[in-house]
């Protein structure tokens, strides 16, 4: 098996500056072959797919492609030469305002040779050969924009496969698919494999990558941490892999709490989820791990009112606790540190002050006029309190690094006492260091409230939560005392183990 | 700060000064208190619809109807007293109920029905130049008209009405300050403290720069957009009434022109003291800004058409200083 | 036999006619074909169409079709040249016998009047020069109009006076009375125009008496305002009057409306004079005109409409409020005998 690599990776790197992305990987695709690329966020591989598809140039290492020398400098070049790639974002991949077969032959109407003259009937003709090949049952005169994300999703793969490529990079192309879709693009994807094309499957999916794979490759922080090629497949492993055990320096002392603060009790978040039942007890820590795509964000949303379950019940309290947008929930004394500051936490035209302020507008005004003396006073407290870097309050944020943001985003919604704190990926695009900050003011400040955390890295978990539950398939699947955490049994409840493989 | 902040920041009142001392010495009589009390009166009504816009613009939409509006207000109002015979309390009733109806319509249309706020205010514009003809078929109101059955419209603008476009406070020199002049500075001193010191207008603005963030933030993020069209509707009826009291008549006109000024006011206004965002301060800079141009070259026998051209070189000096100098320009 | 059963129809038509218009029309008197029986169908194909003088000249081509008998379709391209042109093709197509063109630009309207002359149907233009000899040309005059008004000006200031002028360029009536304008003011070498301005942006008299307004505090020698529009009048006036000079400066101007007439009448109201031609009787006369041509009858090339001057004492002694008052005191307002054979049933006439 090892001798027939269509396309080999040896020693590729990277660097965005000072910041090294790609150390040194080697990877190889074998026709006929799904080969399922794993890495959290940050660990390199979108780098990777835009060096292999000609966006970025590399900055070391050699490539091969059939025995041949592959060093693509444009995105077209890569495709001629037969390496395809089918990006994230579906909307890349297709004109929304064309009908299908005008989008199946659209890169045949550009470039060098293409008649001027634009021939319906042709364009048809050309398209109906591409689509019998995939075995695509989409009306070819549909527009593209009627279309469902998963056919515009078949149309942007059956478009790039219109090349005849030799390798096929598909990138994460279920993340935005339900259940029923995602089989369809499998059965695509087998069908391919079956032609003999060298596939990359990029995922955190693993239900994906258990119905798929053929080999896995871990990476981590811009290296392959592990591959995986023997039948069965070492799921569990490869997660291992991609998530890493790392030492941790400040051990937690985990506390416990015998007050609860919310209940929830057969909370349904997806259509067809097995029902999340937990509670959160006043000065506890939790946090709510799991891979991308499990449903952290939408329990997130759901426990602050910005979306509705689909069945069971909440407590505050002792209360009932049923908020139907976000002002209840702040009402309520529920407030949520929102996943991506950058579209949903900062206020870009606002500076430092007024960002912080947002949410507690009503409690800093009399007779509906902001007290700006108070506004100043809390926003000054909580950069003091959160050590939030700038020259002063009215600073914009787009003046911050990273992390500052990320601490004044924590330090809006530390303005006022919580009863339950919830942060979806505090941590996201967060150096170690104000990372270490917010963890540590969260723990110390953690009296009188409930806090819950949602990440994606265990390490994230282990270092800040007393509690840590983990979350698969839109439900949680297991529970840890963070003090001797079963790492096989938590990483195995990750990967969507045993508990769950039938699911 | 630096040479360029500086430019930034106080370029355009520079250029504002400027301007004035050019036509101090240019133009005779341009310097009097009647002169300047006249440059406000003469931008009072497309001021009044800019500082309307601007609540719009706040929140990141755009509002096209506001110069249809102000008609549709000015025969609504001529209708109500001409025809129906009812004194002016009613016609300004009248008058800002529409405003306000037209604006709630238009709130609807784009938060609920999801149109695009320039494809939604447009359709309303249309939709009201049709409107303020159909009753009285397409004619012009005044006192003594002939109704299209024939009859003829006795009523007459009550004289307190008319007073709104014609009476003068006194002010240091006895019958100076018109009416309007007093409403455009009570308007502009509203919204300038609705928008900086509420906690409402800086929840439009949050809305305007990041809606979801403004959600997440707790704020009625759908009732914030409507009320900045209901502002709007209202402001631009509120002109309307002006221009009834001034004309004396209800005319039939699609407002186009009141439109795209009071629009270039509040665009020139992004550009005052480098606030890069709509504000109330700026629109009404921007108002005056126009005026005196206007005021200016107008004595100097300058053509209607190179007011036009002058107009167009300020809105896009404006914009150049508002989204390339200051270089945070979200719009 | 027949003739027994025309007369019959024609009473019958006559009394349905009268029921609806209240007045009988003279189907009986013997008008020459086709106007022996109702129904000749006629188009208006507009141009400008909001504002009074044109919802006036309207009801004039209504009325004056209604005492004829005449179908009437209107086409309204509102200031579309393009449109305009292909609205004579739409009314070719409806099959009309004749086409009134009511303003319109020459180039965009000389083609398409001339394609209706070769469908043989018969046009008449009013104020706008078809370049056509088959078409009749109907127009107030727009020469008298301003000549009208400078005269009253002579006559009450002398020929000695400082003015402020409105004027916009390029806008055809305008620029005819621009002519006469200037030609008085060689005759009369001691009328000096201190200062020139206009705007049509709108609400035009708002705009008007903005420009004005900046104007008189250049200008403060200026004596006489020669607006020979009646929207700019309207704005002179509320600049002069928010000046406070309405007692040192008159205005003459050009049109009439209700709104105007009241303005006028004001006390010490500035507005001094203007010339009009009754909107209602060029469409009349439009009308006529094109009857005329249809009962193969010549109305000459060039119809034209007199202008009558109103002055603001005239208004004031014989107390007229508005337009109808204005008809019904000024005869030579109401009617003009114009295109007037001796078969043409006068609408006025009650």
């Amino acid at each position: 098996m090892v001798g027939n690599a269509v396309f080999r990776v040896e020693g590729l790197r990277k660097s965005f500056g000072r910041n090294e992305v790609l150390g040194g990987i080697s990877l190889e695709l074998h026709s006929g072959e799904v080969t399922v690329l794993m890495g959290a966020n940050g660990a390199g591989k979108s780098t990777l797919v835009k060096i292999i598809s000609g966006v970025y140039e590399r900055g070391g290492g050699a490539m091969t492609l059939a025995g041949q020398d592959f060093a693509p400098n444009t995105p077209a070049e890569a495709i001629r030469a037969g390496v395809v790639t089918v990006h994230q974002n579906i909307n890349d991949g297709v004109v929304a305002d064309l009908d299908v077969a005008t989008n199946l032959t659209l890169d045949r109407l550009s470039g060098r040779g293409a008649p001027t003259i634009f021939n319906p009937a042709r364009v048809r003709r050309e398209a109906k050969a591409v689509a019998d090949r995939m075995g695509l049952a989409i009306d070819l005169k549909a527009r593209v924009s009627d279309l469902s994300l998963a056919d515009r999703q078949m149309v942007a793969i059956a478009r790039a496969l219109a090349h005849q490529p030799k390798v096929l990079i598909l990138d994460e192309p279920t993340s935005s698919l339900s259940s029923a879709e995602a089989d369809r693009l499998f059965a695509l994807v087998d069908r391919l494999r079956g032609q003999g094309v060298a596939i990359l499957y990029i995922s955190h999916r693993m239900s994906d990558i258990r119905r798929l794979a053929d080999r896995i490759v871990s990476m981590r922080d811009g290296i392959v941490s592990g591959v995986f090629d023997s039948k069965p497949l070492d799921y569990e492993g490869a997660v291992n892999a991609m998530l890493g055990r790392k030492i941790h320096l400040d051990r937690i002392v985990a506390r416990s709490s015998a007050k609860a603060v919310l209940t929830v009790e057969g909370l349904r978040i997806a259509q067809g989820a097995r029902p999340i039942s937990m509670t959160l007890g006043d000065g506890e820590v939790v946090a709510i791990t799991g891979l991308v795509g499990v449903g952290k964000t939408a329990l997130a949303e759901t426990l602050f009112g910005v979306r509705k379950p689909f069945a069971g019940t909440m407590t505050m309290d002792g209360k009932p606790y049923a908020p139907r947008s976000a002002g209840d929930a702040i009402a309520a004394g529920v407030f949520l540190v929102a996943k991506d500051r950058a579209t949903s936490g900062i206020v870009g035209g606002f500076n430092i002050e007024r960002n912080i302020s947002l949410p507690f507008l009503k409690r800093m005004s009399g007779l509906n006029v902001i007290k700006r003396r108070l506004e100043r006073a809390t926003a000054r407290r909580q950069i003091e309190e959160l050590g939030v870097v700038c020259r002063s309050e009215k600073d914009e944020m787009s003046a911050l690094s990273g992390g500052n943001q990320q601490k004044v985003m924590v330090a809006r919604w530390m303005a006022q006492d919580a009863r339950l704190f919830v942060l979806d990926e505090p941590f996201q695009g967060v150096d170690i260091s104000a990372r270490r900050d917010i963890a540590a003011k969260l723990r110390a400040s953690a009296n009188g409230r409930a806090t819950l955390l949602f990440v994606t890295e265990i390490d994230e978990a282990l270092e800040t939560a007393d509690r840590i539950l983990v979350m698969s398939e839109h439900t949680i699947v297991g529970e840890h005392r963070n003090a001797d955490v079963d790492m096989d049994r938590l990483l195995a409840e990750v990967a969507g183990g045993p508990l769950h493989s039938a699911a | 700060m630096t040479l360029r902040d500086y430019a930034i920041r106080y370029g355009f009142i520079v250029l504002l000064f400027g301007l004035v001392a050019y036509f101090a010495i240019a133009a005779d009589g341009f310097v009097s208190p009647q002169s300047a009390v006249f440059i406000f009166q003469s931008v009072a009504i497309t001021g009044v619809l800019a500082l309307g816009v601007t609540a719009t613009l706040v929140v990141g939409g755009f509002d096209l109807s506001i110069g249809s509006v102000a008609t549709s207000a000015m025969m609504a109002s001529a209708y109500v007293m001409v025809v129906l015979e009812q004194n002016a309390f009613v016609a300004v009733i009248v008058c800002l109920l529409i405003g306000a109806i037209v604006g709630l319509i238009n709130g609807w249309l784009i938060v609920y029905m999801r149109v695009p706020d320039l494809l939604a205010t447009l359709g309303m514009m249309f939709l009201l130049v049709g409107l303020q003809r159909i009753p009285t078929e397409g004619r012009s109101i005044a006192t003594g008209m002939t109704m299209p059955d024939g009859s003829v419209a006795n009523g007459k603008f009550s004289d307190a009405f008319l007073a709104l476009g014609r009476h003068r406070f006194d002010f240091f020199i006895p019958n100076l300050i018109p009416v309007s002049v007093v409403v455009l500075l009570v308007l502009a001193l509203l919204i300038w403290f609705f928008l900086e010191y509420t906690r409402f207008g800086r929840m439009m603005y949050a809305v305007g720069s990041n809606e979801r963030a403004a959600e997440l933030a707790g704020a009625p993020v759908k009732a914030y957009k409507i009320w900045a069209y209901i502002i709007s509707g209202v402001f631009a009826s509120i002109g309307g009434i002006l221009l009834a009291a001034r004309l004396g008549r209800g005319d039939i006109a699609s407002g186009n022109n009141l439109l795209l000024d009071a629009v270039a006011a509040a665009l020139i206004g992004y550009a005052v003291l480098g606030a890069a965002k709509p504000n109330a301060f700026g629109t009404a800079v921007g108002a005056l800004f126009v005026g005196i141009l206007l005021q200016g070259l107008t004595m100097m026998n300058a053509p209607y058409y190179t007011q036009d051209f002058v107009k167009g070189v300020v809105l896009v000096v404006a914009l150049v200083f508002t989204f390339a100098l200051s270089g945070r320009g979200r719009r | 036999m027949n003739i027994t059963r025309r007369v019959l129809g024609k009473v019958a038509l006559a009394l349905a006619g009268a029921s609806m218009l209240m007045q009988v029309p003279a189907f009986a008197a013997d008008k020459p074909a086709p106007f022996d029986k109702p129904g000749v169908k006629i188009a208006l194909v507009r141009y400008l169409s909001t504002g009074d003088f044109f919802q006036a000249y309207l009801s004039g081509v209504e009325a004056q079709s209604k005492a004829l008998g005449i179908d009437l379709r209107v086409l309204d391209s509102r200031q579309d040249a393009a449109l305009q042109s292909d609205m004579v093709d739409q009314a070719i197509a409806l099959g009309v016998q004749g086409i009134i063109i009511q303003h319109g630009l020459t180039e965009s309207m000389k083609d398409a009047a001339q394609r209706a002359v070769d469908a043989g149907i018969k046009v008449v233009a009013f104020d706008v020069n078809v370049e056509n000899p088959k078409i009749p040309q109907i127009e107030q005059s727009d020469k008298d109009l301003a000549r009208l008004a400078l005269e009253q000006a002579v006559k009450d200031n002398g020929d000695s006076w400082n003015a402020g002028y409105v004027y916009v360029a390029g806008i055809a009536p305008l620029d005819r009375r621009n002519e006469t304008w200037v030609d008085v003011k060689k005759q009369h070498s001691g009328i000096k125009e201190v200062a020139m301005f206009g705007t049509l942006d709108n609400p035009i008299a708002n705009s008007v008496a903005n420009q004005a307004r900046s104007v008189l505090s250049a200008h403060p020698d200026i004596n006489v305002m020669f607006a020979p529009y009646d929207e700019f009048a309207k704005g002179v006036k509320i600049a002069v009057d928010e000046a406070g000079l309405n007692k040192k400066i008159k205005i003459y101007s050009a049109d009439i409306s209700t709104s105007d007439i009241s303005a006028m009448r004001e006390p010490d109201s500035a507005w001094a004079a203007t010339a009009a031609t009754n909107p209602a009787v060029v469409g009349q006369v439009s009308v006529r005109a094109l009857a005329q041509l249809l009962a193969g009858e010549d109305p000459g090339h060039n119809v034209i409409v007199p202008p009558t001057l109103i002055t603001q004492k005239e208004l004031i002694e014989k107390d007229i409020k508005n337009m109808e008052d204005l008809s019904a005191k000024l005869p030579q307002f109401a009617h003009a005998d114009v295109a007037m054979p001796a078969w043409m049933p006068n609408p006025n006439a009650k």
